[in-house]
């Protein structure tokens, strides 16, 4: 099993599921829900769905450039 | 990436619900008028459902002191059993105030709906399940494993199956059971950060991949427990979710 558990680039935006807490990072995507590496959040398709929960496109909340949900 | 700890204590707190509050007079009212195998297939999915949630909110003390000293973990273990207390006494209110299932009391409930579902199901719950969780749990090396089983794949799995078609059968009924769908959906909320939650314990442990993909056949077996209750499909389809997952959060199995 390995573990990436790393913080965004610098200027990076990072979208935040409110249901399951998965973070979208447009430098990964979300290759397995057909969403290529370095694709920016606002050009997913809105019947994407998070790939932990199921949740819609519409759940996921921008997070803040100093906002750190990861930590705790 | 998932978030941390904390973010799910938060969360947690920010989607109480209150299960007295759903009304489900029109529900039973339009109980009676549903044909007999409409009763029986939601009777079937809501007594293994009361078996299910009771079982899990009763194991969830050994994952709470596993965690130890990591208070964020084990104030969301806590926030967890709250929720799954809540689930068990949704279901239990339905099937007593909808259903009319006959007993004084839970344990009496539980016995005549044991008889409604398969006895695999009631192994599974009941006895399989919980004693490796248990098993699992007793030291903090075990608690990824333990998570991986109730969080991923119990809950992943096997109860999303279900609950997915519980939903799908009650858009289906000749008659609406609009309370039991509003806390059906409440409660699909709350397994959504529950899984979460699951996912960042299981990702910050080490090496368990091998177990995971265990686990996984574990609980496409399991899932066959539900027996007709619910379609072939939705079992399967839970399980690709599962995979995909487990790939999103970067938990490397396959």
């Amino acid at each position: 099993m390995s573990i990436e558990q790393v913080p965004a680039a610098p200027g990076t935006k990072r979208w935040v599921c409110e249901l399951c807490g998965w973070i979208y990072d447009p430098q990964e995507g979300d290759p397995d829900g057909g969403i290529p590496p370095g694709t920016p959040f606002e050009e997913i398709p809105d019947d994407w769905m998070c790939p932990v929960c199921g949740a819609m496109k519409a759940d996921f909340r921008e997070l803040g450039p100093d906002e750190d949900v990861l930590q705790g | 990436m998932i978030a941390g700890y904390d973010h799910f204590v938060t969360l947690a707190e920010s989607l109480q619900w209150d299960e007295k509050a759903l009304d489900l007079t029109a529900d039973a009212a339009a109980w009676p008028r549903l044909d007999g195998s409409e009763r029986a297939r939601v009777l079937g999915l809501l007594a293994g459902f009361c078996i299910g949630e009771n079982s899990v909110a009763a194991e969830l003390g050994p994952f709470r002191d596993a965690a130890g000293d990591d208070a964020s973990m084990r104030a969301a273990f806590q926030a967890q059993e709250r929720d799954e207390q809540r689930h068990a006494r949704f279901f239990d209110r339905v099937v007593t105030e909808v259903a009319g299932v006959p007993g004084a009391d839970l344990a009496t409930r539980l016995d005549f709906l044991r008889g409604r579902v398969g006895p695999e199901l009631v192994e599974l719950f009941e006895q399989r399940l919980p004693a490796v969780a248990r098993r699992l749990a007793a030291d903090r090396a075990g608690l990824a494993s333990a998570v991986g089983l109730y969080h991923m794949v119990l809950e992943g799995v096997v109860l999303l199956a279900a609950q997915h078609a519980l939903l799908d059968e009650l858009d289906h009924l000749s008659q609406r059971l609009s309370g039991t769908y509003q806390g059906i959906e409440l409660v699909l909320r709350d397994e959504r950060w529950h899984i979460g939650f699951g996912s960042r314990v299981v990702q910050s442990a080490e090496a368990v991949g091998d177990e995971m993909a265990e686990l996984l056949r574990e609980g496409e077996k399991a899932s066959a427990a539900w027996g007709d209750l619910i379609p072939p499909g939705a079992v399967e389809k839970a399980a690709q979710q599962h995979r995909r997952r487990l790939k999103a959060v970067n938990i490397k199995f396959w």
